[in-house]
């Protein structure tokens, strides 16, 4: 009788780890590569990595500061021998990329960079000869890192932060904070700092389908890219190649709307999954999750936040009244917000 | 044997194995019983791929059925179904993830077709294993429990078979006691509503005294019997013949396969984001065909016993 038991205990355990081991995603994910020396992945991997349908990522280093590739195995058509050295060189408030490759990689491969400093820019970008070709996401908590894709480009180029541009972003009708008060709301936010807009109501907002402005609306995860390890193995497939859900995109509002608004107009029109729900105690929706990326996907510090000219608003995005011109990043955390440029702490 | 069993009125005893089958499979040794019970309700509850869990529960109404007969398909129609078709409804309502969306809510969230498949197999699930644990009840019965677990764990196993007990003996106990207060004037279904509610809870103390009494002399009496007392042997008719070995072996074949067709993802069904599946095919089928095969026994066993049995009475 005992050993049917202990039988029957035993059969129970392995169900219970048998279950967490299926391997039918869609995607793999393989563990890290150093690269050689000369930095060549050679045919035969990329043709496993291919035949895996895996992102695979290659680590490397160059004057002390890391970088990473990322490459999708849906990506790669006809494979060769692929040289992803990368020689970068510190210049002023810059960083000077030079690729080893001689010919195009034909498919798109992520290169990211981890600084030995933090950049405080929202963004960056990527110039050959004093040109834009490519902008550059800025994610990482302590360091910074730099996430660029690597499709046409050969030769070098120059990283440098963007330019803060200034906050045009105070409007006449938008009450902001004068840095007084102290002590919470009756929804449970703190203080605003000064010159950032006070949150309104939004069962007091009246919406004037009459007067429209523009404002500019993006939805990035680039971050997850550089934490994929944390991230759940069913949501592999879902991550863009350079982590942009939506390219910075002008979008058409109407005094009165708040962030919350335009982002479900947005989803809707653009056909990007949203789930959302309404809280209360915060007076807010709040964004579970956006293209089938939820809060806790990657990691227990994860999920979706706002930031709107720059500043990442102490309070829920119905509460944010979208005033004319204002730039709204809808950005995945990997690390409540440190690793997207959140300044401050809770 | 056969003549013992001959019935005398030959009619009649057929037309009531017809509305209801003998369970033979409720006669082998209790370790076969829990054993089958064990695995068919883990697997139900850890296979999530359709085709598994309709084979599971079209084995289950099966069984149900061919035992209960009528009474079953009751149950079946007015709670089974409506409860597949509400989680089918309720999920979506709350889960909104999925990368097809239908349409948008009047509240802005989206309608999903995975959340909507999923709550189907959800729904399934839950009256799969309600089936399950319904025969489970019918056939491991409290001697059967207490044969199995007495020695092992003779407090626990006590307890559980006293509860599991505990309701059945409530009711026949209170019909009693309403039929016995009823004699003596106090009727629940006559009267004012307050005289009414008076009886009721002249009738509910009765029954918690009764209760709580028969808890303590059922305890004293077994104590008083030596029940748990080391070397103590126990009064069973179980025994362990040759067909309960055969059934053993075959369990225990059907759980390693099946664990090892987990293990190698044969059931592997993903609902979120989007629909991921083991596809069926030459390597996968045979563990759907083990499965099955597990699922069916009891039934399989009683169409093998009904068609012995008539054999032999045909020949009489």
């Amino acid at each position: 009788m005992r050993s049917v038991l202990s039988f029957l205990i035993a059969l129970l355990l392995l169900f219970a780890f048998c279950s967490c081991n299926g391997n039918y995603t869609d995607v793999d994910l393989q563990k890290p590569v150093a690269l050689p020396e000369d930095g060549v992945v050679e045919k035969e991997l990329l043709d496993k990595i291919k035949q895996e349908n895996a992102i695979a990522t290659f680590t490397g280093a160059s004057n002390g500061l890391s970088y990473e590739w990322k490459v999708f195995g849906s990506d790669l058509e006809e494979t060769r021998d692929v040289s992803f050295l990368v020689t970068l060189e510190k210049t002023e408030g810059g960083i000077k990329v030079s690729f080893a490759h001689g010919e195009a990689f034909g498919f798109p491969a992520l290169l990211s960079i981890r600084l030995d400093e933090k950049w405080t820019a929202l963004a960056a970008t990527a110039y050959r000869d004093g040109e834009a070709i490519s902008s550059v996401s800025i994610t990482g908590s302590d360091a910074s890192i730099l996430n660029l894709s690597v499709k046409d480009q050969i030769g070098s180029c120059i990283i440098l932060p963007d330019a803060e541009k200034e906050s045009n972003g105070v409007g006449a009708n938008r009450p902001s904070s004068d840095g007084s008060a102290t002590g919470q709301d009756q929804y449970q936010t703190d203080p605003v700092p000064e010159g950032k807009p006070l949150p309104v109501e939004p069962e007091n907002q009246e919406i004037n389908q009459g007067k429209s402005y523009t404002c500019t609306f993006s939805i990035e995860c680039s971050t997850i890219l550089n934490n994929l390890a944390d991230l759940d193995p069913d949501k592999l497939g879902l991550i863009p190649r350079d982590g942009v859900i939506l390219a910075p995109t002008a979008v058409t509002f109407y005094e009165g709307e708040s962030v919350f608004d335009v982002l479900q107009r947005v989803c809707k029109e653009k056909g990007i999954h949203l789930e959302f729900s309404w809280t209360p105690i915060y007076n807010s929706a709040y964004i579970e999750g956006i293209h089938n990326l939820y809060e806790f996907d990657c990691g227990a510090l994860s999920g979706w936040m706002y930031r709107v000219n720059g500043w990442y608003p102490n309070y829920g995005c119905s509460r944010y009244q979208l005033v004319d011109g204002e730039v709204v990043e809808w950005r995945y955390t990997c690390d409540l917000g440190e690793d997207v440029g959140r300044e401050g702490s809770w | 044997m056969a003549i013992h069993l001959r019935p005398r009125r030959g009619r009649r005893a057929r037309r009531i194995m017809v509305s209801a089958m003998r369970d033979c499979f409720a006669n082998y040794h209790p370790v076969v019983n829990l054993l089958y019970f064990a695995l068919v309700i883990a697997f139900s509850m850890l296979l999530t791929h359709p085709v598994a869990q309709i084979l599971a529960l079209v084995c289950a109404v099966t069984y149900a059925v061919s035992i209960e007969g009528r009474k079953s398909v009751g149950f079946l129609l007015k709670f089974c179904l409506p409860m597949v078709l509400l989680t089918a409804f309720i999920n979506p309502a709350f889960n909104h993830e999925g990368t097809t969306i239908l349409f948008y809510f009047g509240s802005g969230n989206p309608l999903t077709l995975e959340s909507i498949l999923y709550g189907f197999s959800a729904g399934a699930m839950l009256v799969t294993v309600i089936l399950w644990f319904s025969a489970f009840s019918r056939v491991m019965t409290s001697d059967k429990f207490i044969y199995l677990f007495g020695k092992v764990i003779p407090a626990l196993s006590l307890v559980l078979s006293m509860s599991l007990r505990f309701v059945p003996k409530f009711k026949k106990q209170m019909e009693t006691v309403v039929e016995a207060q009823k004699c003596i004037g106090r009727d629940i279904s006559t009267g004012s509503l307050w005289q009414r509610f008076k009886t009721g809870v002249v009738i509910l103390s009765i029954m918690i005294t009764w209760a709580l009494e028969n808890a303590i002399e059922t305890a004293d009496s077994m104590k008083s019997r030596g029940y748990g007392v080391k070397g103590r042997t126990a009064f069973s008719i179980y025994r362990m013949d040759d067909r309960d070995k055969y059934a053993l072996v075959w369990l225990g074949f059907c759980g390693l396969f099946l664990t090892a067709g987990v293990m190698l993802s044969a059931f592997g069904f993903r609902y979120f984001p989007s629909i991921r599946y083991a596809a069926l095919d030459m390597t996968t089928i045979p563990f759907y065909a083990v499965y099955f095969g597990l699922c069916v026994t009891p039934v399989l066993l009683n169409a093998l016993e009904e068609r012995k049995w008539k054999t032999i009475y045909s020949k009489m």
